[in-house]
């Protein structure tokens, strides 16, 4: 019974690339014809096993230097022009830029505003997690499979986050979403440990690499660090000390990735 | 050798908006050629074919377009290097019926199995290319048919027949005790797989 019209019309229905009648129209087939459904079974099982096992090949750190190289730009980071150089067209603009290149100098500026920055971006991501949380709209796209979630999120943003499923340390991957954070837009990963839902927000950032901090805000936990250009947001109900084993877990596994 | 304020601009768009898709760009490569210096190459030359374009670029979805400059680099680089493998293709039903649909319920033993990791990897890397690219865009890039069409040039219908084909043949693939010669073939030359199936 299987011919190849029945054979493409059934893996266009597991991709979801029927119309809506015809979806509908095979969904009514499949419920009468037993043969057929085994057969939906068995491509659905054969999609997922491809979309957990099959190799994904990361570009490697060399290449992507190389081709930043290519285009002229160092590879550590593209700085945007100074506000200062706008500044010192003007008489007035130059002695405002001096008090501040003064302030710079002495380190005052940079601390000052880091901190109400990251005490900022941590009441926001937590206000994100807790209306998640609240709204039992956890993710956008429910997946265990970061194969799944990667290209999902990649599509939707204008970076690539880097995915990890930390399943071998008994965090459960529920998928992943996009939500707003520091005037841009960011991908969140969606952990669950136990009962508690943990979020990571990730989105490129010019800051330099920053060691893991830890803060807390209102009996909620967070973890912050930046690495290789992203910048990162753990939040959770999690106690602060679990909340690191998975913050660091995510890290390692994370410096693992660019370091190959 | 001069280059204009507009390359240089190009140059800074490119790697804003189009290298964050680096990472799909060589696992494709990577999956086309099966080699990693060959991919490295390939993705180097269509990053620079797909800079010098740039200015071009007037859609909002990079991805799509970047995977197509890199896959139609991967071709002429696999013509050149291993003409056997880009053979002209038969999407005809004559091609269907060479190898008969699978059984109903094996399938289902595979979805089962807990198939080994280099067991799926060798099968994806023995479909010929036209299947392997569409299964890979398909499955680790999770792109639309519309988008695989765009990239692989091919209209959307023949996106449907040979992803059900490259479907079909790894089934056949997974099937346990099928085709030992998947298992055996060394993983350094994984081409030498193919050609025995071209024959």
């Amino acid at each position: 019974m299987s011919t190849p019209l029945d054979l493409r019309h059934l893996n266009a229905f597991l991709d979801s690339e029927l119309s809506l009648s015809e979806q509908l129209e095979m969904e009514t087939r499949l419920e009468q014809d037993d043969s057929l459904r085994s057969e939906v079974t068995g491509l659905q099982g054969l999609r997922s096993t491809v979309r957990q096992q099959a190799d994904y090949h990361a570009a490697p750190a060399a290449l992507r230097n190389r081709i930043a190289a290519l285009a002229g730009t160092p590879p550590v980071s593209t700085a945007a022009p100074t506000p200062q150089r706008r500044f010192a067209s003007r008489p007035a603009g130059l002695a405002l830029g001096l008090a501040l290149a003064a302030l710079l100098t002495w380190g005052i500026v940079p601390r000052w505003w880091q901190a109400t920055h990251d005490d900022r971006l941590m009441q926001q991501a937590i206000a994100s997690h807790v209306r998640a949380t609240l709204g039992q709209r956890l993710v956008d796209v429910a997946s265990s499979d970061r194969h799944t979630v990667k290209p999902w999120l990649s599509a939707r943003l204008d970076f690539s986050p880097p995915v990890h499923d930390l399943q071998a340390q008994g965090v459960v991957f529920l998928g992943g979403r996009v939500d707003y954070l520091d005037e841009r837009p960011v991908a969140v990963l969606v952990y669950k440990q136990k009962e508690h839902v943990i979020d990571a927000f990730i989105w490129p950032t010019q800051e330099a690499e920053s060691p893991m901090r830890a803060s807390s805000h209102r009996g909620f936990n967070a973890r912050h660090w930046t690495h290789a250009g992203m910048s990162y947001w753990l939040v959770s109900d999690l106690n602060q000390d679990e909340l690191a084993v998975v913050a660091y877990s995510l890290e390692r596994k994370d410096s693992g990735d660019t370091a190959r | 050798m001069g280059v204009s304020v507009a390359d240089d601009d190009n140059r800074q768009r490119f790697i804003a908006i189009a290298l964050p898709h680096l990472d799909a760009a060589y696992n494709l490569a990577r999956w086309l050629t099966r080699n990693d210096h060959d991919a490295e190459d390939v993705v180097q030359e269509a990053c620079m074919k797909a800079m010098r374009h740039f200015g071009g670029f007037r859609g909002d979805v990079v991805r799509p377009w970047l995977l197509q400059i890199v896959r139609h680099t991967c071709y002429s680089w696999l013509k050149e290097n291993r003409p056997a493998e880009v053979v002209s293709f038969d999407d005809s039903d004559a091609a269907w019926r060479e190898s008969a649909a699978p059984a109903a319920d094996e399938p289902h033993a595979v979805a089962q199995r807990k198939a080994d990791r280099a067991l799926i990897n060798q099968a994806i890397a023995s479909l010929p290319v036209a299947y392997r690219e569409v299964l890979v865009l398909r499955e680790l890039e999770d792109l639309s048919y519309k988008d695989i069409a765009c990239i692989a040039d091919i209209p959307i219908g023949t996106v449907m027949s040979r992803l059900a084909r490259a479907r079909g043949l790894m089934q056949q693939a997974l099937l346990p005790g099928a085709r030992p010669v998947l298992r055996t073939v060394a993983r350094h030359a994984p081409h030498a797989a193919l050609r025995g199936e071209k024959k």
